[in-house]
């Protein structure tokens, strides 16, 4: 299906006024990938690394740019992948092409798995690709994050001026007495709000619960300090199992920012408005 | 020549311990000791802690292993990989087949009777759920199957026996909402992880729970031992718990498993191995950047199942942090000698027994301090309760470098199993390319410079040490 499309958005980007359509569908092959190159199959029904059985599926693709990789991936041009295709027969041999493929396999060589790829290239159109792709994904990232704000209860820009220890009511699941090695330790962060973007008002004082844990199972989660500023995106605490805390003798709402995108540089402010009022 | 290596080893273990080593130590034929990256992930530079490892029986080729080691595309697959070996553990590949968003919690796993099948245990990413998992096929590119969930549950560590109708799997778990506090609960299954029925194995008053560790052994005429933490009392950061040890004789298929093995003091089901100890629970880093608390291995030799060692770690108040015991029973746990071997600072333990009876100790020991502290790993093997034993150094590496990522920092557990004539295991720590760490020999499969001892990735640039799983195999004494 990915591969129809794009065989389509080929088409389409070659036409006139189709920028638009195209950029989209390519974001959403960028959205989905983490291996993008550039390459020519030069098998078909073949593997380059032992441990993949050849099929109609697989193909040998040699590799001649490298758009986007993860750090920890060895792959370069010249290199050979497996690529395990969406559709038998859909690439023969001397197909040139943009593969957009997930990782499968790392081991003296890389398979990867196809999920679609953009048929044709030219020494020109390998730079105009790689600038494709990455405004592609500077486009996905924007749209990551309006999703992810459009779930927040609360977005804000502030500092934060207090951290304590989180007050779970007793009863709560979190709260019981359980010594685990991945125990969070919550621990909860007073934010002062500068700038209400969404569910707040600039003067209002939030508190957002936070693990302090350096257990593997909060590895990456962000972490507040006092004077801390930045842009949070905050949600309603669904995790501890107690929903509300105190602030100044009054009970409210508790909430948290565990995902990477919940913690912003203050500047991202503006982006974020921007981001809020696109359609 | 095998008999001399074993008394030049002991005779220098004698000398040395206690002492900081000054000889290099010494080499043991036949030794492998593997760097389980593969070159196409030679830019990695995560913490690739808390390994373990799975094999076959009737394969010497085919092996499983995994650590807290990311996919390395993120987590937007759902997915998390495991490391599989089809040349007998010479070669990995890393293939994201875990049902977990980019990497696990916990992950241990055990082999089926037939090949390639594999049983995980995780600790699902995100939300941390136990995830009991199934592959027909660990080769397969498929995900592995999802048999059974549920919430509140911590360490799951798989272990399978072979029936002849069907794999019988065996998790022990730390389950938060097992009745009374008595969490130490092993799941069970006898029909090849289709079913489980949740087994509670502790019968004592606890502080609100047991310790996390709940670790079966299986023999080959089904006994099963399952040692675990009976945690009485706490205060502050320390536990006062007791080293249980339960026993079911046919495979825990009756309708009240693991009730066994009594103890003489209450006639209640669980063997008190030890009584009182002092556990020191630290979730941060107290141990050359690795926390500690919740040390402990059991093995019952496979075709003799009278006998069974156990080793756990707590604190005895001499100066240590934390110190490792070992002790061993030949009459299905009635009986217990004392400390066969006591190891301070150290953690890790993981015991395995060969088919000719000989024991295999693997731990982690902190030796030095300060800057000059290291984590050295080593497999003991005695075949006369360690009045004499073998001593393989496998690794020994600076303690203080690379600076931790997470915890754990080179794992809660680690990996020891035997085939024939091989211990077979894996460990983590760290990877500098040093020829001196690594005193039985190491192979590397990424791309690494030894002469200036540093890591490259695939463009020929530095890349910063990290931690590695090692994948290893020893002799076994004949």
């Amino acid at each position: 299906m990915y591969t129809r499309s794009a065989m389509f958005l080929a088409v389409l980007l070659a036409l006139p006024g189709a920028a638009a359509l195209g950029q989209m569908s390519q974001a959403t092959l960028v959205k989905q990938s983490d291996i993008i190159f550039i390459g020519t199959v030069t098998q078909v029904g073949a593997v380059a690394v032992p441990e993949v059985p050849a099929s109609n599926r697989t193909v040998v693709v040699h590799v001649e740019q490298v758009l986007e990789k993860p750090a920890a991936v060895a792959l370069g041009a010249g290199d050979s992948v497996t690529v395990q295709t969406a559709q038998p027969g859909s690439l023969k041999p001397g197909s040139q092409a943009t593969f957009y493929t997930t990782g499968w396999i790392f081991g003296q060589g890389v398979a990867v798995r196809e999920v679609g790829h953009e048929p044709g290239h030219s020494p020109v159109v390998v730079a105009d690709q790689q600038a494709a792709v990455a405004r592609a994904r500077l486009g996905m990232n924007d749209a990551e994050l309006k999703a992810h704000i459009q779930k927040a209860a609360m977005v804000v820009a502030g500092r934060v001026e207090q951290v304590r220890p989180a007050e779970l009511a007793g009863g709560a699941p979190a709260h019981r007495t359980r010594i685990s090695e991945h125990d969070p330790q919550w621990q909860e962060a007073i934010i002062q709000v500068q700038d209400g973007i969404k569910g707040a008002q600039a003067g209002e004082q939030v508190v957002v619960r936070f693990p302090t844990s350096l257990d593997v199972a909060w590895v990456g989660t962000p972490r507040f300090a006092v004077g801390q500023e930045g842009t949070f995106v905050l949600h309603k605490d669904s995790i501890t199992g107690s929903p509300e805390t105190v602030i100044a003798g009054r009970s409210v709402p508790a909430y948290t920012a565990l995902h990477k995108l919940d913690v912003l540089p203050k500047q991202d402010a503006l982006r974020i408005r921007v981001l809020m009022k696109k359609p | 020549m095998r008999t001399r290596v074993i008394a030049a080893t002991v005779a220098l273990y004698a000398a040395c311990e206690g002492a900081t080593r000054q000889t290099p130590p010494a080499k043991v034929a036949g030794v492998r000791v593997v760097d389980l990256i593969p070159p196409t992930l030679s830019g990695e530079t995560w913490q690739d802690a808390e390994p373990f490892l799975a094999l076959y029986a009737s394969n010497a080729q085919l092996m499983a292993a995994s650590a807290f080691t990311p996919n390395p595309g993120g987590s937007a697959s759902g997915t998390a990989p495991i490391f599989v070996s089809n040349d007998g553990g010479d070669t990995w590949t890393l293939r994201n087949t875990l049902p977990s968003e980019g990497m696990t919690a916990d992950i241990t796993h055990a082999v089926g009777a037939t090949p390639p099948v594999l049983y995980s245990g995780i600790l699902k990413v995100p939300g941390v759920p136990l995830n009991e998992l199934k592959a027909s096929d660990f080769l397969s590119p498929a995900t592995m199957t999802l048999q059974a969930s549920r919430a509140d549950v911590d360490q799951p560590f798989v272990r399978t026996a072979q029936a002849a109708s069907a794999d019988r799997v065996y998790v022990g778990l730390n389950d938060f909402d097992a009745p009374d506090g008595r969490t130490a609960t092993v799941d069970v299954s006898l029909d090849g992880g289709a079913t489980y029925k949740s087994r509670r194995i502790e019968t004592r008053a606890t502080v609100g729970q047991n310790g996390p560790s709940i670790r079966p052994a299986v023999a080959q005429d089904r006994t099963v031992y399952v040692a675990y933490f009976g945690w009485r009392a706490t205060a502050g950061s320390t536990v006062t718990s007791d080293i249980a040890v339960v026993r079911d004789d046919s495979g825990a298929g009756g309708a009240t498993p693991f009730r066994d093995l009594l103890d003489p003091s209450d006639h209640l089901p669980g063997r008190l191995v030890a009584t009182h100890v002092t556990i020191p629970w630290s979730n941060a880093p107290t141990l050359g950047q690795e926390r500690i608390g919740s040390t402990l291995s059991i093995a019952v030799n496979p075709l003799h199942s009278d006998t069974v060692y156990l080793a756990w770690a707590d604190r005895v108040g001499t100066g240590d942090i934390y110190t490792v015991h070992l002790r061993r029973s030949g009459d299905r746990g009635a009986t217990w000698t004392g400390d066969l071997r006591t190891v301070t600072n150290a953690t890790n333990a993981s015991l395995a027994v060969s088919a000719n009876g000989t024991v295999g100790f693997l731990y982690q020991q902190v030796t030095g301090s300060d800057s000059s502290s290291r984590w050295v790993t080593r497999l003991e093997q005695s075949r006369d309760g360690f009045t004499t034993h073998q001593d393989a150094v496998l690794a020994t590496v600076p303690a203080n470098s690379p600076p931790l990522q997470f915890l754990p920092y080179i794992g809660d557990y680690n990996g020891l199993l035997t085939r024939g004539d091989q211990f077979l295991g894996v460990f983590s720590a760290s990877n500098t390319p040093d020829s001196t760490n690594f005193p039985q020999g190491v192979v590397y499969h990424r791309r690494v410079d030894f002469a200036t001892h540093r890591l490259l990735d695939g463009s020929g640039a530095t890349v910063s040490v990290s931690i590695d799983p090692f994948f290893f195999s020893v002799p076994v004494l004949p």
